[in-house]
Order: C-alpha cells, then sequence, then structure tokens
C-alpha cells in the first residue's frame, strides 16, 4: 500500500470507530427508553437486554389514560402545548417590538435595555425559583398556567432580542428611511418591512421558545398542582413518588411527550438561513 | 394586507392568552367555599371514596367544596408555601405530614385550633392518637390539639413464604425476638445462595430520603430501649446512655448485614416505592414496610394474598417481652388563615364520626388503620380472620401497645427526620467507614444543634 | 442560538447613515417608542428586578447562614457544585470543540451522523434524564445488564455511591449538552473559514499556520465565551441532579441548585433555600460581569 493510501485507510477507520462511538454514546439512552417502553410489567424488572416479549401495550395505556397517573394525560399534554405556543408568539411579539425599538428606532436609553436582557440571559433560571414562587401568590397567579408563561417568556425574551438584533443588521436601513420620507409612521414600517424581513430569525426564536418551554419541569413543579392544570413533566415526575414503579407507562408516556419537539426541531431545521443554528435551550 | 393581518394576529394572541387562562382551573376564593386539599391515595377507590364523601356533604350543607387531590410530597411543599404567602386552602390532609410539617406549623402559630373537632370524638380516639394530635404552640405558649387524626401506620414485616420454603424452612420457622428475628433473614439467603439464587435476606432501605429508612430505624430504636429519646415535655434525651446505646445499637444491626452483603447494595438509594418493586421482582425475602401496602397491592391474586405473602408485625425484644409499635398518625389539619374556619371545622365533625372514618378507611384496603378502637370492634371487617394480613396490621397497629413519634413532643424531632439524620448516620457508617458510636455521635451533635432552634 | 462572529466591524453594527444620524427622533415617534418597550420593561421589572430583590431580601437573613454552615449537607454539596462545574463544563466543551473539527468533514455520513448526534438535545429533558436513570439503575438497569451477560459479573452502583452517582450526573449533563456546544463550535468553525481562510491562502498560509493563526485565536475568544456561559448554566442546572441521581444516594451528590430546593420546600425553609443559592455569588458575579463584558465587546452572540 502507498504511504497515502494507508493513511486514508487508517482515516477511514479511524472514521468509522469515531462514528461507532457516537452512535452508541448517542443512542444508548434513546434504545432504553424505547426499550422499557415495550416491555411488559414483570420484565421492567429483570436482567434482559433486549425486549422479550415486546408489546405496545405500554402505549396503549397512555393513549386510554388507562392507569391512574396517567389519567389526565391528554390535559396535561394540551397544557404543555398551550404554554409552548403562548410562551413562543409572547417572546417574539415582545421580543420583535424591543428589538425593533432599539436598533431600528435606535432609542438613546437602547443600551439599558440590552443590558437588562443581558443580565436576565447570564442569571440561571433555577436560582430564581424560590422567589418566584411566592412572588405569583402575591401577583395571584397560584395554580395558573400564567405564571409559567411569564417566567419562560422572562427568561426566553433576552435570546430573542439579541438574534433579532443581529438579524436586522443585515437589514439595510435605507429602507425605513425610504418608509419614513412616505410618511410611514414606526407600526407601519414595523409590520410592513421589519416583520417580513424578519422571518427566518422569527421563525428560529419561535421554535426555540417552544421547545424551551417544553423542557421546563422545575418552574412548572413550583407553579402549578393538580392533575388537570399541570404540565407533562410534572407528571412523569410524580411517577417516582409512590408506591409502586411502572416504568413501562412512564417511558411510553415520555416518548408521546418527545415527538412533537423531535417533529418541530428535525422539520424546521431547513428553515433556518445560513448562519443562524438552532435555537439554544437555556436553563 | 400583510400590515392588518399582523395587528390581528398580535390582538389575536392577547385574546387567546386572555381566554386560555380563563379557561384553567384557578381556585375559588369565594367566602362560603371549602378548599379542600388531600393527599392522593394508592388505589383508585380510595380516591374516589373521598370524591364522593365531599360530593355528598357538599350537597348536605349547601356548601361548595373544592377538591384538589395531589400526591404526598406536593401537598407538603405546596402548603409550605402558601404559608409563606398567606394563600392557604380550608381543610389539608396529609399522610406524612405530621413528621415533617405539622408539628412546626402548630409551634409557629400557623395552624387553628382544632380542639372543638377533637373533642366531639375525644372517647373514640385512642390514646396514642390524642397524643400525637396535641401540639405545642410556641406564640401563644401553650398545648393544644392542632391536627385532627385521620389514620395511622406503623410497621409490618413482609415475607415470601415460597422463598423460605426454598432454604428448607417453614413459616413457624420464624423466630419471635427481634435480633433472632432478623439473623434469620442472613441464614435464609446464604441457604438460596448455596443454591445459586441471587437473592438477598434483608430488604429494607437505607436511603436518606423519603419515609421507609427512617421507620425502621426509629422502630429498632424502640425494639433495643430507646424510646426515651424525646421526653414528653419535649426535652432531648439523647445523653442518656440507654437512649445512646439503643441508637449505636440499631445502626451497628442494620448496617453491618449490609456491610456483610445480606442487603441490597442499591438499599442506600431506595425510595419508598423500591424495596416494594424488589419485593415484587422477588429479589429480597422480607421487607419492612409502614402499612401492609406490600400484600394489598396483590389483593387480587389470591394466592400471593393469602399464601404466599406473609405479614409479620414487629417481633418482641431480646428480653421476650412485647415491643411497642411506634404509630404515626396522619393529622388532617386547618391552616390559619383559611377563610372558612367554621365551615372547616364542620366538615372535619363530620368526616371523624367513626361510620364515615370506617367506609373511607375500608376503602384504603386496610393500608390504613383506624384510630378509633371502636370502628375495629363493631365492624368485623378489621378483624377478618380469613384474612391473614389485616389481623397483623390491627394488632400491631391499635391492640397492642403503640407509642407516638416524638415530633408532638417538641416540633425540632420533625426537622431530625426531614434532614434524614438517622439514615446519613447508617450512610456515614456504610460509606464513609464511621464506627457506630462515632457516626451516633455526629448525629446527636447535629439533632442538640436542631433542639437549640426550639427552646420553649 | 446564532453564532455570528464579526470580528472587526463596527460599522456593520451600527448601520449608521449620514442622513439617519441628522434625523433624530421626533415626538410621535418617541411614544411609539415607548409603547412598544413597554412590555419589555413591564416583564423585567415585574419578573425579573422583582424576583431577585425579593430573592435577595429572602437571603438576607445572618441565621440562614449559620443554619447552612452547620448542616454537614453543605460542604459536600459545594464540592460537588465545584466538580460538576469543573469536568461537566470542560469534558463537555473539549469534546464539542474536537467534534465539532470532525463535523466539518464534508460528505453523506457526516450529514447522517450529525443529525443523529443531535437527538440528546432535540429529546425533552425529562424523558431523557429518567432513561438514564432507569439505565444506570444497578439491579435492573441496561448498562448492568448488558455487563452482566456479557461478563457475568455485577456492574458498578451507578448510582449508589458517592463518586459513580456524581459521575453519572455528570455523564447525564454531557450526554444531553454536548451536541448543542458542538454546533455552536461548528457554526464558529464554519463562520471563520469562510472569510479569513481564503484570506490567508491568498497571502500564501499552510494548513498548520491557518489553524494556529486563523482558526484558534477566532475560536480562542469564542471558547472562553461559551465556557463561562455554560458554567452558569450548569451552575443552575435542576433536572439532570435532580432526576439521574435525585442527590443521592444519602444526599451526597447535592449540587447548589438541587440542595437549595430541598432546604426550601424539603426542609421547608424558603429563607434557608435562597440563602444556599446565593453562597454561589461569589462565583457567579464575577462570571457574569466578566460575561456581560465580552458579549458586549467582541460581538459574539451565543
Amino acid at each position: 500500500m502507498t504511504a497515502q493510501r494507508r493513511d486514508r485507510a487508517i482515516n477511514s477507520i479511524g472514521v468509522w470507530l469515531l462514528s461507532a462511538v457516537l452512535l452508541a454514546w448517542t443512542l444508548l439512552p434513546i434504545y432504553n427508553i424505547i426499550r422499557v417502553s415495550i416491555q411488559e410489567k414483570e420484565e421492567v424488572l429483570s436482567t434482559s437486554v433486549f425486549p422479550i416479549a415486546p408489546s405496545p401495550h405500554a402505549f396503549s395505556v397512555v393513549f386510554h389514560q388507562a392507569y391512574w397517573l396517567l389519567e389526565t394525560f391528554w390535559n396535561q399534554m394540551g397544557n404543555s402545548f398551550y404554554i409552548g405556543v403562548v410562551v413562543a408568539l409572547l417572546v417574539l411579539a415582545i421580543g420583535s417590538l424591543t428589538s425593533f425599538t432599539i436598533s431600528r428606532m435606535r432609542i438613546r436609553s437602547g443600551w439599558m435595555l440590552t443590558n437588562a436582557a443581558l443580565l436576565t440571559y447570564v442569571i440561571p433560571m433555577s436560582f430564581l425559583a424560590i422567589p418566584f414562587y411566592g412572588i405569583m401568590g402575591k401577583y395571584g397567579l397560584t395554580n395558573n398556567p400564567l405564571a409559567v408563561i411569564a417566567v419562560e417568556v422572562t427568561f426566553a425574551t433576552p435570546y430573542a432580542i439579541f438574534i433579532f438584533q443581529q438579524y436586522s443588521a443585515s437589514i439595510p436601513f435605507e429602507l425605513d428611511e425610504a418608509a419614513r420620507i412616505d410618511g410611514a409612521s414606526p407600526p407601519q414600517i414595523f409590520f410592513r418591512i421589519y416583520l417580513p424581513l424578519m422571518a427566518p430569525a422569527l421563525v428560529a426564536i419561535g421554535t426555540y421558545a417552544l421547545l424551551l418551554s417544553w423542557n421546563e419541569y422545575l418552574y412548572a413543579f413550583l407553579l402549578l398542582s393538580g392533575g388537570k392544570v399541570v404540565t407533562v413533566p410534572v407528571a412523569l415526575g410524580k411517577f417516582l413518588v409512590g408506591d409502586e414503579a411502572p416504568w413501562n407507562y412512564l417511558m411510553a408516556a415520555a416518548i408521546i411527550y418527545a415527538i412533537p419537539p423531535l417533529i418541530i426541531y428535525y422539520g424546521f431545521r431547513r428553515k433556518m438561513s445560513g448562519g443562524l443554528t438552532m435555537g439554544g435551550v437555556k436553563g | 394586507m400583510k400590515r392588518i393581518t399582523r395587528r390581528r394576529a398580535l390582538v389575536g394572541v392577547g385574546a387567546a392568552v386572555t381566554a386560555g387562562s380563563g379557561l384553567m382551573p384557578r381556585r375559588a376564593k369565594a367566602a362560603g367555599e371549602l378548599t379542600v386539599w388531600w393527599t392522593q391515595g394508592f388505589y383508585k377507590a380510595e380516591n374516589d371514596a373521598v370524591i364522593a364523601w365531599m360530593a355528598d356533604w357538599e350537597k348536605r350543607n349547601n356548601t361548595k367544596v373544592n377538591l384538589t387531590i395531589m400526591n404526598g410530597p406536593d401537598v407538603i411543599t405546596k402548603l409550605i408555601a402558601g404559608m409563606q404567602v398567606g394563600d392557604v386552602p380550608d381543610v389539608v390532609h396529609t399522610v406524612t405530614g405530621d413528621r415533617f410539617l405539622v408539628p412546626r406549623a402548630a409551634w409557629n402559630d400557623q395552624l387553628e385550633d382544632v380542639s372543638e373537632v377533637v373533642e366531639s370524638q375525644k372517647a373514640e380516639f385512642t390514646e396514642t392518637a390524642l397524643i400525637s394530635a396535641r401540639l405545642y404552640n410556641a406564640k401563644q405558649k401553650k398545648y393544644s390539639y392542632y391536627g385532627v387524626p385521620t389514620k395511622g401506620s406503623s410497621l409490618m414485616n413482609s415475607v415470601w413464604l415460597p422463598l423460605l420454603q426454598d432454604a428448607g424452612f417453614a413459616a413457624t420457622d420464624m423466630p419471635g425476638t427481634q435480633d433472632k428475628f432478623y439473623d434469620f433473614f442472613q441464614t435464609v439467603q446464604d441457604k438460596l445462595r448455596s443454591k445459586g439464587k441471587r437473592i438477598f435476606g434483608l430488604g429494607y432501605s437505607m436511603a436518606a430520603k423519603e419515609a421507609d429508612a427512617g421507620n425502621l430505624f426509629h422502630q429498632f430504636l424502640v425494639s433495643y430501649g430507646g424510646v426515651g429519646i424525646v421526653t414528653p415535655d419535649g426535652k432531648l434525651n439523647i445523653d442518656d446512655p440507654a437512649v445512646r446505646q439503643a441508637a449505636t445499637t440499631t445502626l451497628e444491626r442494620l448496617t453491618t448485614p449490609f456491610k456483610k452483603g445480606y442487603v441490597p447494595p442499591g438499599a442506600i438509594n431506595w425510595g419508598d416505592v423500591d424495596n416494594n418493586n424488589a419485593f415484587f421482582a422477588r429479589q429480597i425475602v422480607m421487607t419492612p414496610n409502614a402499612t401492609i401496602s406490600i400484600a394489598a397491592a396483590q389483593m387480587d391474586k389470591p394466592d400471593l394474598y393469602y399464601k404466599e405473602i406473609i405479614t409479620r408485625g414487629v417481633p418482641m425484644g431480646n428480653d421476650g417481652k412485647p415491643v411497642a409499635s411506634v404509630l404515626a398518625i396522619s393529622p388532617t389539619i386547618i391552616p390559619k388563615g383559611s377563610k372558612n374556619v367554621d365551615a372547616a371545622k364542620a366538615l372535619l365533625r363530620d368526616f371523624i364520626q367513626p361510620a364515615n372514618m370506617n367506609a373511607y378507611l375500608k376503602e384504603t384496603r386496610a393500608r390504613y388503620l383506624p384510630v378509633m378502637a371502636s370502628i375495629v370492634k363493631n365492624d368485623p371487617y378489621w378483624t377478618d380472620p380469613k384474612d391473614p394480613h389485616r389481623q397483623v396490621a390491627v394488632d400491631m397497629g391499635l391492640i397492642k401497645p403503640t407509642v407516638p413519634w416524638w415530633m408532638s413532643y417538641n416540633p425540632a424531632y420533625s426537622a431530625v427526620l426531614s434532614e434524614q439524620i438517622w439514615p446519613q448516620a447508617e450512610a456515614n457508617i456504610t460509606q464513609r467507614n464511621m464506627t457506630p458510636e462515632q457516626a451516633t455521635e455526629e448525629a446527636a451533635k447535629r439533632i442538640k444543634q436542631l433542639f437549640e432552634q426550639y427552646q420553649k | 442560538m446564532a453564532v455570528t462572529t464579526t470580528i472587526d466591524s463596527p460599522a456593520a453594527a451600527t448601520n449608521t447613515t449620514p442622513l439617519a444620524r441628522r434625523r433624530g427622533t421626533f415626538g410621535a415617534d418617541k411614544l411609539w417608542a415607548l409603547a412598544f418597550v413597554t412590555p419589555y420593561v413591564a416583564i423585567f421589572v415585574a419578573f425579573v428586578i422583582y424576583p431577585i430583590g425579593y430573592g435577595l431580601w429572602l437571603g438576607s437573613d445572618p441565621a440562614s447562614y449559620r443554619a447552612l454552615f452547620s448542616d454537614p449537607v453543605y460542604p459536600r454539596t459545594v464540592v460537588n457544585t465545584l466538580l460538576y462545574l469543573l469536568f461537566g463544563v470542560n469534558l463537555k466543551l473539549l469534546l464539542a470543540l474536537l467534534l465539532s473539527g470532525f463535523f466539518m468533514r464534508k460528505g453523506w455520513w457526516t450529514k447522517i451522523l450529525l443529525l443523529v448526534f443531535m437527538l440528546p438535545w432535540a429529546v425533552p429533558a425529562l424523558p431523557s434524564y429518567l432513561s438514564i436513570n432507569w439505565m444506570l439503575n444497578g439491579q435492573w438497569g441496561l448498562i448492568n445488564n448488558i455487563i452482566w451477560q456479557v461478563a457475568q459479573v455485577d456492574g458498578p452502583p451507578w448510582l449508589d455511591s458517592h463518586g459513580f452517582a456524581l459521575a453519572s450526573v455528570i455523564y447525564g449533563h454531557i450526554w444531553k449538552w454536548l451536541p448543542f456546544w458542538t454546533l455552536i463550535f461548528l457554526a464558529g468553525r464554519m463562520a471563520v473559514s469562510l472569510e479569513l481562510y481564503e484570506a490567508a491562502e491568498v497571502d500564501g498560509a499552510s494548513r498548520l499556520q491557518k489553524f494556529r493563526y486563523v482558526t484558534l485565536p477566532l475560536m480562542a475568544g469564542m471558547y472562553l465565551v461559551c465556557t463561562m456561559l455554560s458554567t452558569i448554566w450548569a451552575l443552575g442546572d435542576f433536572n439532570a441532579v435532580r432526576f439521574i441521581s435525585g442527590g443521592g444516594p444519602a444526599l451526597s451528590t447535592h449540587v447548589l441548585a438541587t440542595l437549595g430546593i430541598r432546604n426550601a420546600f424539603e426542609l421547608g425553609d424558603p429563607k434557608l433555600g435562597m440563602a444556599t443559592v446565593l453562597t454561589a455569588l461569589p462565583l457567579l458575579i464575577p462570571l457574569v460581569i466578566l460575561l456581560m463584558r465580552q458579549l458586549r465587546r467582541s460581538e459574539v452572540t451565543i
């Protein structure tokens, strides 16, 4: 073998080795969650590696809410959706308005807003859980999904503002100027020029906000109580406190819960324009 | 036109948010309505019984009842937060509240005095129940009744008969005294191992979480003579040589089998559900459990329930004398700040009438015991000779001597429980190589610090 | 997260034109501007300033700190937190940097691999962590089952011993977040290569020189920002510890975030819980200041 071909061979082997490691590393917990969800109750507590008698029984139980901890599962999915979508819309609305004002209207106190956003962005979310818990009571939002929505919006909007600011740097001011000369008011510029051109960023941020809320556990757990009002992660968490632990139901419910974000993430990847990688998840 | 659509969209968002939040249930604040939080049971029938009873009461008394059923830890968490901001429900039934919350709340004057409710059935309640409901209020400097005893639970030991038989033993071979009883299972394990079965003889939790490990520790403590760890007037007595000795012996008796491999290594991390799981997977021969829940979960499998699972109570002391069971009483409380105290008291007065209590507790499949002796005397359900498990539970919880937990003497002890001091002591021995004496000393130090925060 | 590294273009950021500078903001415009920023300002005041203030007030009682420092769980928790940050952040970012180089390769296989590799980040946190928790169960978890089938020995007590449990939590954290940071670094690398490699090539630079004088300096700035940001977020990572080890065994794998919640809600003392979390300020505040400065200055947005 020539030196070049040997190098290429080693290179290939290296790539395949690394690929194998990456696949195993990535897929092990995923395989586990699928494996347990198709096991029967007895098999859950066993030493099997591959499912012995796979059955979709657990999924059927979840679908029909046939287990007492799953009685309001679809309500809870609905709650998760409701909160996620409202958060996304609010983040888009507030983030774009604020970013527009800072970077297009260029008000003098824009730097204060940017710093405020920056500060919120870098605070660890879970550190404020305790005060939030007390405060939501004072605002009269106990057991109200608006409380969770408020928290998510608060922590997601700063990032939205930054991305919008970055993105709007690529939209020339001449457009604004031209509209001004034509006598357009700020809201008209906002709706006619700004938003349409920001569409890819809006999609990216909307998805980011939705996924952020979908992931939320701590605040949903603290701020909501009672089976019908909580979100799915909170309901899943309750499986761990009790007298029996049907892991197969738990994993089946978790898979159903994971499907929407997977669809959204893999579906919307293409909509991102170059340079804008998928929105990060905070917390 | 784009402009109108966008604006409409924003308006639409606002409308949707307002509408959506209105659709979600909110806690009612209207006067004359009762907000009741109840700890979720383990059986659907249990929850249904509560819902049905509340609905019935609502009709009979023309007072709306907003019932929320939550799991145990949630009830406590939400109540703590509610008390923080002054937004509390009217009636709360907790299961582990007696240990982690109620005595401290009473101390801090955060509970309504429910003496009139308790008095209405005073003759019915057992002595232990009354003691555990009588708590000290540091603000008003008096003892009074701050919780309504609702149900009780004490330690049971569940054993697999087939595994005993596999090891060549019969049920009657189980010794009746403390040390011999628990040592027996080590022998069973040895025999089963020699047959190639990877089973553990002793399946008790040693985890510093939830309640199981603490329950077992304290029962052992009483069996070894440490019942005086806190005196009835609230003084910490841990320097008493008898108590020290009992604590050290308990730690030693619990940790040595673990170190020798007679307890599953995972037990150091077992939540309250995990010993149940291990038992059902037949990975352990026996497990202690508060209540007969292990057997009761298999009520629909008659072979298991009647033949294969045996329930034993607390063994007798090493001196052959009976040992008192530590009886936990789950209280129902009325937090201070409730706007409907009278209605709440009326509801509770109704609920604790023996007939109603009986109906409710039967739905728990005898997992929880009545706190009224007459219930057991009048309803043959409780002493049904055909039920091998219920008999033991009733015997231990109502007929044989019982002692209350120590939090009612001094709320500092509930801090001891929520900080998991004794399970941490066990971990100090098994994970950090302390001796039982050192671990006891560490625990004693920390307990003294906690007691200092509760000087009368 | 978008990563755009604009290296030396303040012009791009401000985008001023002579016309704009002369224009200023008219009276009516001012009203609109006010209306537009009111929602965000309202949110900021109601949901950032007030909670922070309330939190600081909750944590201002010296008695809480005395109680906190006398709890034997606390020093262990601090050590755990530091280890979690040290390994969780640095191992993860190092791997992310190296992997980002790998994923620069062209070809269909790399693309597919990247898609699969992103799964941990796309799957929500709770299902992932619950799966990992069950997978590492000493008795019935997948990993020990595999070990038993293959080698007939009992696998390690992943969640039942302090060292292993902490390692498991760190593993879970890295598993979940590695794809995200890899993507960030990947985008960073791609942004670099588009503009400057060409310029370097024109100047006749070799591959090594390109890496040393182009890639490294630019990635270094980004790497630093990412380290600081990831440290702050890892500091607040509640879910991984809560659902993988639960803080066990015997309260030995708590980190400040989870201990704070345990103190506030299990011990029923919100002041103590807040105090727990506030003891992270000596680490958090310098990081926040540095990070804010860095983010403002270099226009690197994560």
